[in-house]
């Protein structure tokens, strides 16, 4: 049974399309990254699979369950992207609240040890710091042990450093077999804390895959070497090369695979290469590739 | 559910504002007004005045309790996304309103028993043990429909205007309904007005019982049918706010 299954799932808010016939299935145990720019149809496509918002068409299905019934029977723990707590209370008091609405939770303590909050138990929620917040939400999060986990642009409001410790804590939740699906528009974000990318843009699905399997579908190493006067005949059927660009006796070569493309390079050609430079898949680009608007 | 209903108690009785306005000032004003008044005996009843205020001031208690402890609380966390927090997890949506209402009758409880404890301890108030039986449970169920008020309030405006609606409601509700000084003072007009106002019936089957007499059919028939209404719109608003898009 998939963790995730959307069938053709459109949203419209009036005139506005939000999310465009999304289909995506996602496994159990994985971490996933819905990966997209602002406005790209993310927190639709994940307040869709908390029951908060409803399809206009298709279907939806979580564990097997229509969102509300998986919902309801305490599957899924989501950081929203706003949530206040109640200030006057503790965290310990907001973690235990929610931990027990849930019909198996997670043990008080090692909730709070998870989300790093053990010497903030005692703290009430409206005199803590925006990152202190966040920790108690991803906290709350999952008091519940659920077995899905969505987390919609959780470090928004971070400094880098309580970025790194959210991740830490985040894999270390997910490395106890449970599936993780979370929005970000950062793309080392997504690189660096999932198994699968989910590219979106504009409601739909672009790209999907590991996130060096995104890099290469766009062509994304860069090979480049000084040709000086030789001749650049055959580059462009050099293994792996996508583009070729010459431009004062500098080469630039696209490549899918620069291992391949070096190594033709030099058994291949009897060309005298200088300066040679690889420089490693610019995700940057490949994302702004799948995401800009297709010029027409 | 006793979990959430504990939360949302505790919540609130560490609430600054609620203490101010919903615990401290009906005893501080009842307290006040005793010793101003205290001593005057109604000519139709042959009631003391200080016991006439001892329900006017928990009747004030109470209806300020429920209506801040639902109202803004309530719309704040509607806009605060605390509501969706709860949505995502296994509560299933009825139980938040009836926890809320819950936790508004526990919450009516300090205001309205202090008021009393406060008139029989420092001006020896004495009722016989039916007329107690009668006057503190239906003070305390009789709010019901101020609850409602201010969860309907919740349920419909953002909280910088449940604000000071659920204050004009409060102070509404308290003058009109005789509250503060009796119905009899306002002109003809304001006292047809007053008449029809769930906290006048409140307060006069209060006022009733404490003269010895059974409450009027009228007032509890009133006071029903406020609750009702004002049940069923806070239902309806309720309905409203939480539906899924």
């Amino acid at each position: 049974m998939n963790a995730i299954t959307l069938s053709a799932v459109s949203k419209s808010y009036g005139e506005v399309l939000a999310v465009d016939g999304l289909s995506l299935t996602m496994e159990r145990g994985r971490t996933v990254a819905l990966l997209g720019p602002n406005g790209a149809g993310k927190s639709t496509t994940i307040n869709m699979l908390l029951g908060l918002v409803r399809p206009t068409a298709g279907d939806i299905r979580v564990l097997g369950h229509t969102p509300d019934e998986a919902v309801r029977r305490g599957e899924i723990g989501a950081m929203l992207q706003e949530g206040t707590l109640i200030p006057e209370m503790t965290v310990r008091e907001l973690v235990d609240f929610i931990r027990r609405l849930y019909p198996e939770p997670l043990p008080l303590d090692e909730v709070l040890q998870m989300a790093d909050l053990t010497a903030l138990a005692g703290r009430r929620a409206g005199k803590l710091s925006g990152g202190q917040a966040q920790r108690v939400r991803f906290a709350l999060a999952i008091a519940g042990a659920p077995a899905l986990l969505v987390l919609d642009e959780p470090t928004a409001a971070m400094d880098v450093e309580s970025r790194r410790a959210f991740w830490a804590n985040m894999r270390n939740y997910s490395a106890q077999g449970r599936t993780v699906l979370f929005a970000t528009h950062y793309l080392e974000e997504a690189d660096e804390n999932s198994d699968r990318v989910i590219v979106v843009a504009r409601g739909k699905v672009v790209a999907d895959g590991t996130a060096a399997e995104i890099k290469a579908g766009v062509g994304g190493s860069v090979v480049g070497f000084s040709l000086g006067e030789q001749s650049s005949a055959g580059l462009d059927a050099l293994p792996g090369v996508t583009a070729v660009e010459i431009l004062a006796g500098s080469v630039t070569l696209r490549t899918a695979d620069p291992d391949a493309t070096v190594a033709a390079l030099y058994r291949g050609t009897s060309l005298e290469v200088r300066d040679l430079q690889i420089n490693g898949a610019d995700l940057e680009d490949a994302f702004l590739a799948l995401t800009q608007p297709a010029e027409a | 559910m006793l979990n959430y209903i504990t939360f949302e108690a505790k919540r609130m009785l560490r609430n600054k504002r609620y203490i101010i306005f919903v615990v401290a000032f009906p005893v501080a004003f009842y307290l006040l007004y005793s010793n101003l008044w205290g001593d005057q005996v109604d000519d139709g009843t042959g009631v003391k005045a200080t016991v006439i205020l001892m329900v006017s001031m928990a009747a004030y208690g109470a209806l300020a309790a429920s209506l801040m402890s639902t109202s803004v609380p309530w719309s704040q966390e509607r806009q605060t996304g605390w509501l969706r927090q709860l949505q995502i997890t296994p509560l299933p949506s009825w139980m938040i309103i009836l926890t809320k209402l819950i936790a508004s009758l526990l919450l009516v409880l300090p205001s309205l028993l202090l008021v009393v404890l406060a008139a029989v301890v420092t001006q020896h108030v004495s009722l016989g043990a039916g007329q107690w039986a009668t006057l503190i449970p239906i003070m305390w169920i009789g709010t019901i429909p101020f609850a409602a008020l201010g969860l309907m309030i919740g349920s419909l405006v953002p909280p910088d205007t449940a604000q000071p609606l659920a204050m004009i409601s409060m102070f509404g509700l308290a003058l009109l309904g005789g509250l503060w000084f009796p119905v009899s003072m306002l002109p003809q007009t304001m006292q047809t007005i007053a008449h029809a106002l769930p906290s006048y019936d409140y307060a006069d089957i209060g006022w009733e019982i404490v003269a010895g007499h059974t409450p009027p059919a009228s007032a509890v028939a009133g006071l029903l049918a406020w609750a009702v209404a004002l049940g069923a719109l806070a239902l309806f608003a309720y309905r409203r706010a939480t539906v899924r898009a």
